[in-house]
């Protein structure tokens, strides 16, 4: 997927600080980032002593099963290729379930459970209602309260987003802990493991 | 340099810096010097260096004493360990990356002081959490 980041952008987050009120920087932080990676992203976590695992999903929609294809659980696993062991300090799931729908949802989930701990948090935009549009940002942390925007150069395929309530169901190994309303009905959420 | 008529099958080493314009597959091993692989450069190997910089492919692990960076024309798979790492806009990654800024700071080589890829942090302090809903 060709990336286009001429113009960036930024948005100042209400949530994202939460992620690191209780980092120790004794302790190496783990961080889940299910997106292309950014510079930015690289250069904020080139504070810490961390170890960032990227996955770009996006790139790998639209992610069905049929009779020809692997179960949807063994096609995350191949994609997320998560090692053994690993647990996930951070998540960060930044528009990713605007495009799975809530059966690709628990697949992935299911893969991704075993890698979290109780105090495992997550950090994701999503939508209020379903009506609202479509956005192709692309998402990388400049600061601890600013998120950088920038534009895909193709739109991501089967945008479906759940609405909060919806998502909040699906999400099942989450609890809501805040969320913020964003314009264009779109949310900020921040979640803690719930497992 | 490997130019990029050359295709390499095996192990390299060496005590002096490395650019790779051609095909290398197996192993890259200048602990203490740079390595840098050019845009027509594809690389098959771990790479193992002081300082990688890659404008070209590279599928396999990556580990520096000093500096990773990869250009905006650079498309790595593989996980890096390195003090210090620069992703350029633009560049393809996909995989790991470890990073310490203590031994940015002290020059220490990273890989023997690390945790191995697959150790589990069960053992590490929590962070204690006490947000509100709203």
């Amino acid at each position: 997927m060709t990336l286009l980041l001429d113009k960036p952008a930024t948005q100042t987050s209400k949530l994202l600080p939460a992620l690191f009120d209780h980092i120790d920087e004794e302790r190496r932080l783990t961080v889940f980032h299910v997106g292309p990676a950014l510079s930015d992203t690289v250069d904020f976590f080139a504070n810490y002593r961390c170890r960032l695992h990227f996955i770009d999903l996006f790139s790998e929609l639209p992610i069905v099963a049929t009779e020809d294809t692997p179960t949807l659980h063994h096609q995350f696993e191949e994609l997320l290729s998560i090692p053994a062991g690993t647990e996930f300090d951070i998540c960060l799931f930044w528009d990713l379930f605007n495009f799975l729908d809530r059966k690709t949802t628990e697949a992935f989930l299911s893969v991704l459970r075993p890698h979290l701990t109780p105090d495992s948090l997550a950090h994701a935009f999503s939508v209020h209602n379903t009506s609202s549009p479509q956005c192709n940002h692309l998402y990388g942390i400049s600061q601890l309260d600013t998120i950088r925007l920038g534009k895909r150069a193709t739109a991501v395929p089967g945008y479906a987003p759940q609405n909060q309530s919806q998502l909040q169901e699906t999400l099942d190994c989450f609890r809501f802990e805040r969320s913020v309303l964003l314009p264009d009905s779109r949310l900020e959420l921040l979640m803690q493991a719930r497992l | 340099m490997i130019g990029p008529s050359i295709s390499i099958k095996g192990e390299v080493s060496g005590d002096e810096d490395l650019h790779i314009r051609g095909k290398v597959e197996g192993t890259i091993n200048l602990n203490g010097n740079q390595v840098s692989v050019g845009d027509s450069g594809k690389v098959h190997a771990d790479i193992r260096a002081k300082e990688v910089r890659i404008d070209g492919e590279v599928t396999g692990d990556i580990s520096a004493n000093e500096l990773v960076v990869i250009s905006k024309s650079g498309n790595v798979r593989g996980n890096i360990v390195a003090p210090r790492v620069t992703l350029e806009d633009g560049a393809n990654f996909k995989g790991s990356i470890d990073m310490d800024p203590s031994a940015a700071a002290t020059g220490a080589a990273p890989l023997s002081a690390r945790q191995p890829a697959n150790s589990p942090a069960a053992d590490l302090k929590k962070p204690a959490l006490d947000l509100k809903s709203g």
